[in-house]
């Protein structure tokens, strides 16, 4: 990791973070929903049909970025209504808080919590149990992503990476950064001064054409 | 903060050489040092003491805390205690570092010392991840730390401020009144 | 689907991870505009339609408008996020990029490079009293003055402080002022050797 970039970090909650490349990518995640009247002209853009004039009729099932729902979101007019996707639907509240650490976020996430979060923004009845289940499902995976990014130096940790979700990914990076800094410290080589990661990750490339 | 820039801050503690040379007082801005009589014994800071070490201009005289008995008794202390013990100095782990590894001919046992210093630290560390692990599953709002040190905060701070901060986040998702009301503005 | 090309180019610059610049893309960024005056366009025929009685195309007005915005806020985070990656250029590699970097920059990427590097060199030069101060150095707290180096690369002639003259040629080693070289290590020409 480059020591000069410090990228946008996501929002986490009801707000995004507008300039956070993560939370672009994670509002651009789909969600299920129905239309709940005709809806003129909008098969084309949706994907739905091939003509620019098809509608789309009432009752039809849609999936739908994230980004898409929140702006076409209205409390008065339901247009367009959302659904929970499946891992946030009362069944798979279940099994996280059943035994949250076995479950494999990234797969069905890969933005878990973040998404997660952001459906709270739909005035859905089960609002409290899914923002429950995430505080729930964070702490109950805390430790574990803790002491493997704490302690393992020489284990490989790449089957508990794969399965965490984006947040998870970041929070333990940060984790593993802290021990190998200290590490490094401890063996002698804090002192040295490194080639720039930045440069690094052009590799092979010519960089002997420094003009100037 | 950077382990090297925990260490630069550790180098500013004083230590006492026994110099085999003579100089008069010298004015930094830092603050005065010396003057050098030798044989006399004069505090300095370690970052003066290893460079006259390398330099074979002195002999170290480690600091009182850098001795077996002491740090076993440190030691099983901090075994015994749930909270964190108090450490001889702010800077027990730089210290260590660096005056083992320029002056370790100076300092009696060095490697039992290691040794020592070593464990403290593992049993800190391993006291202050049981500590953030209730914490996170009590879902406390403030904890009293009294005692870590600048190392210790620095190898886990930027981890548990992180996941702190998330989960604040995630709590705050549970009250969805207040939180609306910066939504509608 | 709307939207899709400039999520696209988020999606490549975030894969591009820990700080690198991946190529500028102009044609991408072109098409994506394009796609934005379009939405403009139409919205603006179809709010004629919708004064004049077509009520039921409200929604769709509103569906292009989502989209639009959607645009504008990717357009706009992958080129701050670019400026992000060029700005820690300058810390990390200094004030002259290599070819290979300048490609991967729109002309307006180098200039706004040229523009933050005068301004990072005007507040260096007003602090630290008369001489100024060179604040991408010592990024690490220096343990000596001079430090020792092997060359990874040959580089040529280069001066040192006294005036004289050493040639870094590859896999020699030298003795140097830690001022006068630290660049150069980041930079991948030299490495830094402990003693």
């Amino acid at each position: 990791m480059s020591e000069a970039y410090f990228p946008v970090g996501p929002g986490l909650g009801l707000e995004e973070n507008f300039l956070s490349l993560d939370d672009i990518l994670m509002s651009q995640e789909k969600l299920p929903g129905r239309a709940e009247s005709s809806l003129p002209r909008l098969a084309f853009v949706l994907g739905q049909g091939a003509g620019t004039g098809d509608s789309i009729p009432e009752g039809t099932k849609l999936e739908i970025p994230l980004w898409l729902a929140k702006g076409l979101h209205d409390s008065k007019r339901r247009i367009i209504s959302v659904e929970l996707p499946k891992i946030y639907k009362e069944a798979w509240r279940t099994v996280f808080s059943a035994d949250a650490t076995v479950v494999d976020l990234h797969k069905l996430g890969p933005y878990y919590y973040g998404f997660g979060s952001q459906l709270l923004n739909f005035d859905n009845p089960e609002n409290p149990e899914i923002a429950q289940t995430l505080l729930q499902t964070f702490i109950s995976r805390f430790r574990r992503i803790m002491d493997s990014s704490q302690n393992a130096y020489n284990e490989d940790t790449s089957v508990l990476v794969a399965r965490l979700d984006e947040l998870e990914r970041a929070l333990f990076q940060a984790g593993q950064k802290g021990l190998n800094d200290f590490q490094c410290w401890e063996k002698g080589q804090a002192s040295q001064i490194t080639a720039s990661s930045l440069v690094q990750n052009y590799g092979k490339r010519k960089f002997t054409e420094v003009d100037g | 903060m950077e382990p090297a820039e925990a260490e630069f801050l550790a180098e500013k503690e004083l230590v006492t050489i026994v110099p085999n040379f003579s100089l008069d007082r010298i004015h930094l801005i830092g603050g005065d040092l010396g003057p050098f009589n030798p044989g006399l014994p004069v505090e300095v800071p370690v970052w003066l003491a290893i460079n006259l070490k390398q330099r074979q201009k002195c002999r170290l005289i480690p600091p009182e805390w850098m001795d077996v008995a002491k740090l076993e008794e440190i030691r099983e202390q901090e075994r015994k205690e749930d909270t964190f013990t108090p450490m001889p100095s702010p800077y027990y782990m730089e210290l260590t570092k660096l005056l083992l590894n320029y002056a370790s001919d100076n300092i009696p046992k060095a490697d039992e010392i290691r040794t020592l210093v070593k464990d403290t630290w593992d049993t800190r560390v391993a006291k202050l991840r049981l500590s953030a692990d209730s914490f996170v599953r009590q879902q406390e709002a403030h904890a009293k730390l009294d005692n870590l040190t600048l190392m210790e905060i620095n190898t886990t701070g930027t981890f548990l401020t992180q996941a702190l901060d998330h989960m604040y986040k995630l709590r705050t998702n549970l009250q969805p009144g207040e939180s609306s009301h910066s939504q509608d503005f | 689907m709307a939207g899709e090309r400039a999520a696209g180019l988020v999606r490549e610059l975030h894969r591009a991870a820990g700080g690198h610049l991946p190529p500028f893309r102009v044609e991408e960024l072109r098409q994506a505009l394009e796609e934005m005056r379009a939405l403009y366009e139409q919205n603006q025929a179809d709010v004629s339609e919708a004064k004049a009685g077509r009520t039921d195309l409200i929604f769709l007005i509103r569906f292009r408008h989502c989209c639009l915005l959607r645009n504008q806020r990717c357009i706009l985070a992958y080129l701050y996020d670019r400026l992000l990656r060029i700005r820690a250029l300058r810390w990390e590699y200094g004030s002259v990029l290599p070819n290979t970097i300048q490609f991967h920059m729109s002309a307006e990427e180098v200039e706004w490079f040229s523009r933050y590097k005068k301004s990072l060199a005007t507040y260096m030069r007003s602090v630290g009293g008369e001489e100024g101060l060179d604040l991408t150095q010592d990024i690490k707290p220096p343990k000596s003055l001079y430090i020792e180096v092997r060359c990874l690369k040959d580089y040529g002639e280069f001066e040192i402080d006294d005036g004289t003259t050493v040639l870094l040629k590859k896999n020699s080693q030298h003795f140097l002022p830690r001022w006068k070289c630290e660049q150069l290590i980041r930079q991948g020409v030299l490495e830094h050797i402990l003693s």
